[in-house]
């Protein structure tokens, strides 16, 4: 399973229903759903892979592990994109 | 940047004759304080001081000051074309950006360049290109791509009470989360001029120029009130997306702070340039300040509308903290 570390210096603020995310690797702006704004604030305290994620999620808010898979498992490419995290096995390349 | 360096009794630009005008733009130089910045302006056109006389005329003829933030040159072309096809050719710190304009035309060369340089060097503040109001303390802001029919909005706005800020730049400054006046001539095209003079018939407009690459330009002068408040700031009050349809009834829908968030940071000249301070910047004001789209296709509605709802700019910023 592929591990993934948040961007240093990334920033992360709600604005109404939405997320504003600003990579300073890119330097993009993003706009993101609750889900990979969720991802990147377990991502705050340390890289960690989807069930890594999932498992946090899950504790946090009382829900079931196997129920957040699919939505963590697809918001990395976007996230990836967005310069908001990396990919830990060739971080050296993409960054 | 400049916090103002005109004294009290320098005498406005309409209150001089056209040679010491013309004395000053051929030796020292024209400092024109538009709030946000300075401009210091020398030319060799006599015709450029009769056409800036008419839209810069109530503010200060300063002729030295410590601090100019632009430094720009009027031209007449020289060589053997002066005969044929004159020319007026606009400088900055002797480099030339633009193609020359016809000669009579040197008004809007002037503009043009200045905008296009307070555009790329006015970075340490968030540009919007947005046409920018005050009322009560507050800013009102129009962010729009061109052809929105903002210059023509901010024009009648700027005739019914509102403070002009500026046309072309909402200059929002981060360090102390207001904006700042970037105060020159409303750029009004084609059919635009004719509406403004039959919505505001004491307007000052300055000379026609037809075939411009906009087609007919002319130039809104700011009122005296709005030049002699040039350096009062405005706190973020609403932002408003303006939309101007042939035909459509006046519509104003209010915008939550995601969908005014890319709109916003859309319509910045250096969002990008500014990175994280950019960022904080349009979190700030999508926060701070309500937002709608309005679609409009007659001045007096559009108005009516903002108007409607201003009260409740000022009540949610009366409740919100700075």
């Amino acid at each position: 399973m592929e591990g993934y570390g948040r961007v240093d210096g990334v920033l992360v603020e709600p604005v109404g229903h939405l997320w504003a995310a600003f990579s300073p690797t890119s330097g993009e702006t993003t706009l993101l759903n609750d889900e990979s704004a969720a991802i990147l604030e377990v991502l705050e305290s340390g890289a960690s892979d989807t069930p890594g994620v999932c498992a946090a999620l899950a504790q946090d808010g009382g829900l079931d592990s196997q129920s957040l898979f699919a939505a963590v498992a697809g918001g990395w490419p976007r996230l990836l994109e967005a310069g908001l995290v990396y990919r830990l096995s060739n971080a050296a390349v993409d960054w | 940047m400049t916090g103002g360096v005109a004294a009290r009794d320098t005498p406005a630009l309409s209150e001089i004759g056209p040679r010491r005008l013309n004395r000053m733009l051929t030796t020292t130089g024209l400092w024109l304080d538009i709030g946000a910045a300075t401009v210091r302006v020398h030319s060799d056109s006599s015709i450029f001081g009769v056409q800036l006389q008419t839209v810069y005329g109530s503010f200060p003829a300063i002729d030295d000051a410590s601090w100019a933030d632009l430094h720009v040159r009027i031209r007449r072309s020289t060589g053997l074309r002066r005969w044929l096809n004159p020319q007026a050719l606009f400088q900055c710190d002797g480099l030339q950006a633009f193609d020359p304009f016809p000669a009579a035309r040197p008004l809007p060369l002037f503009e043009w360049g200045c905008n296009w340089l307070i555009g790329r060097r006015l970075n340490d503040r968030l540009l919007l290109h947005a046409g920018a109001l005050e009322r009560d303390g507050l800013a009102l802001v129009l962010p729009a791509t061109p052809g929105s029919g903002k210059s023509t909005l901010t024009a009648a706005l700027s005739q019914r009470g509102w403070r002009l800020l500026s046309d072309e730049f909402g200059a929002y400054d981060p360090s102390t989360g207001m904006f700042q006046a970037v105060l020159k001539p409303i750029a009004l095209k084609n059919e635009s001029i004719a509406v403004i003079r039959g919505f505001a018939p004491a307007v000052v407009i300055g000379p026609e120029f037809p075939k411009t690459r906009k087609g007919t330009v002319a130039h809104v002068a700011p009122t005296s009130d709005a030049v002699m408040r040039r350096h009062q700031l405005a706190k973020p009050g609403a932002i408003v997306l303006p939309r101007w349809e042939a035909g459509a009834a006046v519509r104003l829908e209010p915008l939550s702070p995601s969908a005014v968030f890319p709109a916003l940071t859309f319509n910045a000249f250096n969002y990008s340039l500014l990175g994280a301070e950019g960022f904080r910047s349009a979190v700030r004001l999508v926060r701070e300040c309500l937002a709608w789209r309005l679609v409009y296709s007659e001045l007096e509605e559009a108005l009516e509308a903002i108007e409607s709802v201003w009260p409740r700019v000022l009540e949610h910023r009366s409740t919100s903290p700075d």
